[in-house]
């Protein structure tokens, strides 16, 4: 017993100082002081290191944390269970300043590895060290010991009974509030409340974009943009159950569709933005029933790669020198016309979000609507369990493939408008990346949710433009992001009411099912 | 409305019975067209030529075969497609390079040469490290990427492994470019086995160069490959593969410890991708964050291809897809820059016209 | 319903944030420029509009304390991340040099564009948002710049670029763009020309990279030399960023070219350097051009860089402010300039000279905040002449064209690189 503890106490502490190590390796610890410091509205110039006292606040953090998340829940003593906590953050304190000393005995000897490892820079290797040098190694491991503690024991006392009976009593008080509001609500105000509310919303989304300025109405313009693409990926992937990765190729189609009928430079045929973009979502159609023909018998992860390849054939076919006579080749088109309304130019950055914000609606309108009709209940049905499906009168073939169809006329609309909105288009705005992106945007924000979608597109659009400190770092955030959220929260951040996956924990030796096996595909 | 529906689907079936042979008669006229034209009209390449696009397909298949034979092994055990295989061999490709500038950098003067470094001194040593060091980084790297990302979705429905794998994939590529930075580094090969030397063939009257480190790769990749099959056919740890594989839960009452085997086999496959990496090193140089992606994929294809699951199909369809990419275009008379879209034309023409593989599946029956 | 109610408070919210964003232009000021003209018409109507802020594009105003932003666009992440870091470098010894303005400091803004266009447009959107923006020292890459030109000529953000070579940008009759190198064209005409005349070949083979430059180059060089009455054997692209190009090679090498021109970047001409020996073009030579030019390509090519010829820009003339440039940059950086990009001259220059001509234009109005005139800067940066900065001397024409002289060609002798006479 005693051996098998102070193992696990051992991997533990292990694992939580190679994951700050890894985090000062990678270089993200300037990162994180640095975001620190915004908080503290102390802003840092890009490229200058953050005051050192962040740093420390950021180590403290960690320490604590290592601290919270290792203490020992199980009935006890109070004192055996947060003492499980402290004796991680020793251990990982312990190995922190292992690792100290390699810093050290680098900065000491003045040793330039950043051929290597390019965090490894003087400045730094100091800054995680607390620009104290040697004492810095005193000052980690003061930390572990004294934040990883405190981390520890305030965990225990809020999972304690007394915290857990404050928990519900402050629950059932809530509830009652709610309660008393709800009825003391006016009627009125119930069964109107919803479309006064949705007036509000409209008539912000009329006035705030006049007002936020250019840049802004950028931003929310392309967030608007990946929110319809994620609700069309959405329908392939989370109504109807099929991994679709190369969804890039369906906005290639769309927005080359636009260009080259708005174009001067390769065929000057002026046909117009909305005629044309009513034409980018038949193509885009068109490219959906192509691929989706002779491949709609295929399993799932086949399916995956297919249009994985699909994505980069289409991608690779735009930019070569065999179609660049219709295509305009790896320069891609210039100079696209934007939309007219009765004449007028349509163009500014403001009118294009109020064209992105129409869209989001009936976006969001088509998806209900279609959530909710046969089609929506025949796409469940085979998402759930094909072969009752199947046996119940459902047509795979043809569900699977209207499902496929219609993600892709939302993705060629998105290619459009983007194409018209750049006034420019070229084969590598439509790579594997964009693909990967939109997915991520839709598992990590919750499949089936709109709200949750929204959230996603802002995540992963809107954030980085904010947190501009993370752009390094932001695909390895999302990368980390998909795992993690696969093993604790598989339906997204934001889920649905119909979750995609029914999640029950048994646990069988520690392991948690995620879902149950369904012979599916 | 059911009646309506069932005549819809075999309206559906037949019509893809239709689809089907035009679109694979279409396919072999184009081919065989461009062939004729090509090899008969205009009949531009001498037959060296095409002994040395052979040579760099069989040394480019061998890639391809290492990779996917994990690919396949994985698939075969997991009923998944382990996305981030490609990266094993990216971690490979950077050990080794690693290795590789350590011995270039210990300095051993001697009396006949001054400048002498460890790798020139000790070349097949600082080789056989390298090779160790790469497989067992990648081995390692594999076996905590079972216990992280996929272990805890064992059961779950094929999308979600498959999108943490998605996951895994950007995570390792991500973490390489922020350790290493962008900068494409090249392998400082030893001067025993320098790039781009070789033994010159002579096929009519003229040369063609077979590189060393081109054998030297096609060579090891077979011992390898053999190595691996004695393993699954004749040893317990081999067994234990297969047994899981056809039935998880009757090997588990056999004994065989389930999460062990599982483990063992992202090892093997690990050691094999992180041999593939070293070797791509050696004979292609270069190395970057994104280099295990492309071969990836089309090791994946290899597999698919050679049918999944079915290791010995995975040797050959690594060698065919190699081949094929290497004497395709030029063979075709198309361009260059399309030889990828040949790669996926086959993914997606194997997948309509048999999509159990040439050597056909060997697949678990349930899903582990 | 309460979920909605949640939920477009959670956007309501972002939106909300997101309009406070630090990384955005104060955000109460922030307006595109034309607004912004009628604005400052109206506002100063009742104080007396200055004439100098009349016009379609106005004044860009820097309030007392804040800085004058000049931008630059370049890739600062991935593959070529070395050129963006280098112009950022030069960027930012230009401000520290130039000094200020009437008392007003600039601020260099160097943002990353990847390299491509959805990246130009995106940096361009963000940066004419800002109404204390007064030009912009770039972008560097063509394919970036081509789509920014219209959202800067919107904005009337004068532009003068270090690097961005494609024929196109200065036919696209812009009024804001300018720039300091030698376009495809002259290189393309003058690799060529030194290949057919100097070298005396009459067949070479043509590769390029697939992408907008290389493609674009390669292109020329070919038509330029078939015009000079050469025959190009092949004229193929490649797939940038791939490791094995020994097929292609293999096929060029039936037809036993004397030459062969690479349009495209150090990476995959490294490459294709390393395999033309294995594949019987050992006695070819490698013609490469101002992308594949730099350490990164000598690094990777080893012993097979010998002896090949590429295009870079001229040296320029020996003077103390080059010398002074060389010694400031290798101080703070540790590593001498023309080493990650050989634009490091050119983005200190183009930076220098929106500076200069910003402050000939600049005037500081009543409340005490700086007012640029956007036009008065667009027709300065066009009216460059005989301007001479540490790259080099220049004179604009009337299309933005600043430099008429062409490329250099330098050769690689045991490692290093001697230009060609």
């Amino acid at each position: 017993m005693k051996n098998q503890q102070t193992r696990d106490i051992l991997k533990k502490g292990l694992v939580f100082a190679i994951i700050i190590i890894f985090i000062m390796a990678i270089g993200f610890h300037e990162i994180a002081a640095a975001l620190i410091s915004r908080i503290f509205s102390v802003d840092v110039k890009r490229g200058s290191i953050p005051e050192v006292r962040f740093m420390m606040y950021f180590m403290g953090l960690f320490a604590f944390l290592t601290g919270w998340a290792n203490s020992d829940k199980r009935e006890g003593a109070f004192l055996k269970k947060s003492t499980h906590g402290l004796l991680v953050s020793v251990v990982a304190g312990i190995f922190v300043v292992l690792f100290d000393l390699i810093l050290v005995f680098l900065v000491n000897n003045e040793i330039d590895i950043r051929e290597y490892l390019t965090a490894f820079s003087l400045d730094s290797m100091n800054f995680f060290l607390f620009n104290k040098g040697q004492l810095g190694l005193l000052y980690h491991f003061a930390y572990f010991v004294i934040f990883g503690f405190s981390g520890s024991t305030l965990n225990v006392l809020l999972s304690s009974e007394s915290a857990q009976n404050l928990k519900e009593k402050t629950g059932k008080l809530y509830n009652a509030t709610k309660e008393k509001i709800n009825s003391a609500m006016p009627p009125f105000l119930k069964k109107y409340g919803k479309y006064f509310f949705l007036l509000l919303l409209a008539a912000a989304a009329i006035i705030l974009p006049r007002t936020w300025g250019s840049y802004v109405n950028f931003v929310v313009g392309l967030v608007g943009l990946y929110v319809i693409a994620g609700v069309g990926l959405n329908i392939i992937v989370g109504l109807s159950g099929q991994l679709v990765l190369g969804y890039a190729a369906f906005f290639a189609m769309g927005a080359y569709s636009v260009a080259l009928l708005n174009a001067a430079e390769p065929h000057n045929i002026m046909l117009g933005f909305w005629p044309s973009v009513l034409i980018a979502i038949l193509m885009a159609i068109v490219a959906g029933l192509l691929l989706g023909l002779p491949l709609m018998g295929l399993r799932g992860d086949y399916l995956a790669i297919v249009t994985l390849g699909f994505g980069e054939i289409i991608r690779i076919l735009l930019k070569s020198d065999l179609l660049t006579g219709f295509t305009g080749g790896p320069r891609g088109i210039h100079d696209i016309q934007g939309p007219t309304l009765f004449g007028q130019p349509f163009n500014s950055d403001v009118e294009y979000v109020y064209i992105i914000f129409a869209c989001i609606a009936l976006t969001i309108f088509i998806y209900n609507r279609l959530q909710n009709s046969r089609t929506g209940r025949a796409w469940l049905s085979i998402k759930e369990d094909a072969i009752a499906a199947q046996a119940t009168g459902v047509n795979l073939q043809k569900y699977k493939l209207l499902a496929l169809c219609i993600g892709a006329a939302f993705a060629g609309l998105v290619g459009g408008i983007s194409a018209a909105r750049n006034q420019f288009t070229g084969p590598n705005d439509h790579s594997l990346l964009v693909s990967m992106n939109v997915l991520s945007l839709v598992i990590v924000g919750g499949v089936n949710s709109i709200p949750g979608i929204i959230l996603g597109a802002f995540t992963l659009k809107g954030l980085p433009e904010i947190l501009r400190e993370v752009e390094n770092y932001r695909q390895l955030a999302f990368g980390i992001l998909l795992i993690v959220m696969m093993i604790i929260r598989p339906n997204g951040l934001w889920p649905s009411s119909r979750p995609l996956y029914e999640k029950y924990n048994c646990p069988e030796d520690g392991e948690k099912n995620v879902g149950k096996e369904r012979k599916n595909d | 409305m059911a009646e309506k529906e069932k005549s819809a689907q075999i309206k559906q079936r037949n019509l893809s019975k239709i689809i089907r042979p035009i679109f694979g008669a279409l396919v072999a006229a184009y081919v065989l067209w461009r062939l004729y034209t090509v090899f008969i009209v205009e009949a531009k390449y001498g037959p060296q030529v095409w002994v040395s696009l052979l040579v760099s397909g069989l040394i480019i298949g061998a890639v391809y075969s290492l990779i996917a034979i994990g690919y396949t092994l994985v698939y075969g055990i997991l009923l998944m497609i382990n996305f981030a295989h490609g990266e094993l061999m990216m971690v490979g490709t950077y050990a080794g390079y690693f290795v590789f500038e350590a011995a270039q950098a210990i300095k051993m003067p001697n009396a006949t040469d001054p400048e002498l470094v460890f790798a020139n001194a000790y070349p097949v040593l600082t080789i056989f490290l390298a090779f160790i060091v790469g497989m067992g980084v990648a081995a390692a790297v594999g076996y905590f990427l079972e216990k992280i990302a996929y272990r805890p979705l064992r059961g779950a429905p094929r999308l979600i492994p498959l999108i943490s794998a998605i996951g895994a994939s950007y995570v390792l590529q991500n973490i390489s470019l922020l350790l290493f930075s962008p900068q494409l580094r090249n392998y400082d090969n030893p001067e025993a086995l320098s790039r781009g030397d070789g033994w010159k063939l002579i096929v009519n009257d003229l040369p063609v160069n077979i590189p060393y480190t081109g054998v030297f790769t096609l060579v090891l990749s077979v011992i390898l490959m053999l190595i691996l099959l004695y393993i699954v056919k004749n040893t317990r740890l081999g067994k234990s593969m297969r047994a899981v594989a056809m039935d998880k839960d009757t090997a588990a009452l056999m004994g065989i410890n389930v999460n062990q085997t599982i483990s063992n086999t992202f090892i093997i496959s690990g050691l094999l991708a992180g041999a593939a990496g070293v070797m791509w090193g050696l004979h292609n140089a270069q190395v970057y964050n994104t280099v295990g992606f492309i071969p990836g994929i089309k090791a994946f294809t290899a597999a698919v291809f050679g049918g999944i699951g079915n290791i010995g199909g995975a040797m050959i369809g690594g060698m065919v897809i190699g081949m094929i990419e290497s004497i395709g275009p030029t063979a075709l008379g198309i361009s260059y820059q399309l030889k990828d879209v040949i790669a996926f034309a086959i993914l997606i023409s194997v997948l309509i016209f048999k999509p159990s593989g040439i050597l056909g599946e060997v697949l678990a029956e349930e899903k582990v | 319903m309460k979920k909605k109610v949640l939920f477009s408070l959670v956007v309501l919210f972002a939106l909300v944030l997101a309009s406070c964003a630090p990384a955005a232009a104060p955000a109460e000021e922030a307006a595109p420029a034309e607004e912004e003209a009628m604005e400052e018409e109206v506002m100063e109507e009742e104080a007396g509009v200055d004439p100098r802020c009349e016009g379609e594009w106005g004044c860009a105003v820097v309030p007392a304390g804040e800085t004058i932003k000049i931008g630059m666009s370049s890739p600062m992440t991935g593959g070529y991340a070395d050129f963006g870091i280098d112009a950022e470098n030069s960027g930012l010894i230009a401000v520290e040099d130039f000094g200020d303005v009437e008392g007003f400091e600039f601020e260099l803004v160097a943002e990353d564009d990847e390299g491509g266009a959805e990246g130009g447009a995106a940096v361009a959107n963000k940066l004419t948002s800002d109404p204390t923006f007064v030009g912009m020292a770039g972008p560097l890459f063509s394919g970036a710049t081509s789509a920014g030109i219209p959202i800067y000529e919107e904005a009337g953000i004068a532009m003068l670029s270090p690097s961005a070579t494609a024929a196109a940008l200065t036919e696209m009759g812009s009024s804001v763009f300018n720039r300091v190198p030698f376009t495809d064209p002259i290189q393309g005409a003058g690799a060529a020309d030194y290949m057919f005349n100097e070298l005396g070949f009459t067949t070479i083979a043509v590769l390029h990279d697939g992408e907008d430059y290389g493609k674009g180059l390669a292109t020329i060089v070919k038509d330029e030399f078939e015009a000079l009455g050469g025959t190009v054997t092949t004229f193929e692209g490649i797939t940038a960023g791939e490791a094995d190009y020994s097929p292609i090679l293999t096929t060029i090498a039936a037809d036993a070219p004397e030459a062969l021109y690479f349009g495209g970047y150090s990476a995959e001409g490294a490459v294709l350097a390393n395999q033309m020996k294995a594949t019987g073009l050992e006695d070819a030579l490698f013609f490469g051009c101002d992308g594949t030019w730099g350490a990164d390509f000598l690094e990777n090519a080893g012993d097979n860089a010998e002896g090949s010829i590429h295009a870079n820009t001229r040296k320029p003339p020996a003077s103390d402010a080059l010398a002074a440039f060389d010694a400031a940059y290798e101080a703070a950086y540790g590593v001498a300039p023309v080493v990650l990009s050989p634009f490091s001259y050119n983005s200190y220059d183009c930076a220098t000279r929106l500076m200069e001509v910003v402050a000939e234009v600049a005037f500081v109005g009543d409340d005490g905040s700086l007012y640029v005139p956007l036009a008065d800067v667009v027709a300065g940066v066009r009216g460059t002449t005989d301007w001479t900065g540490i790259s080099g001397t220049y004179t604009c024409n009337e299309i933005g064209e600043c430099n008429s002289e062409g490329p250099a060609f330098e050769t690689v002798v045991d490692g290093e690189w001697v230009v060609l006479e």
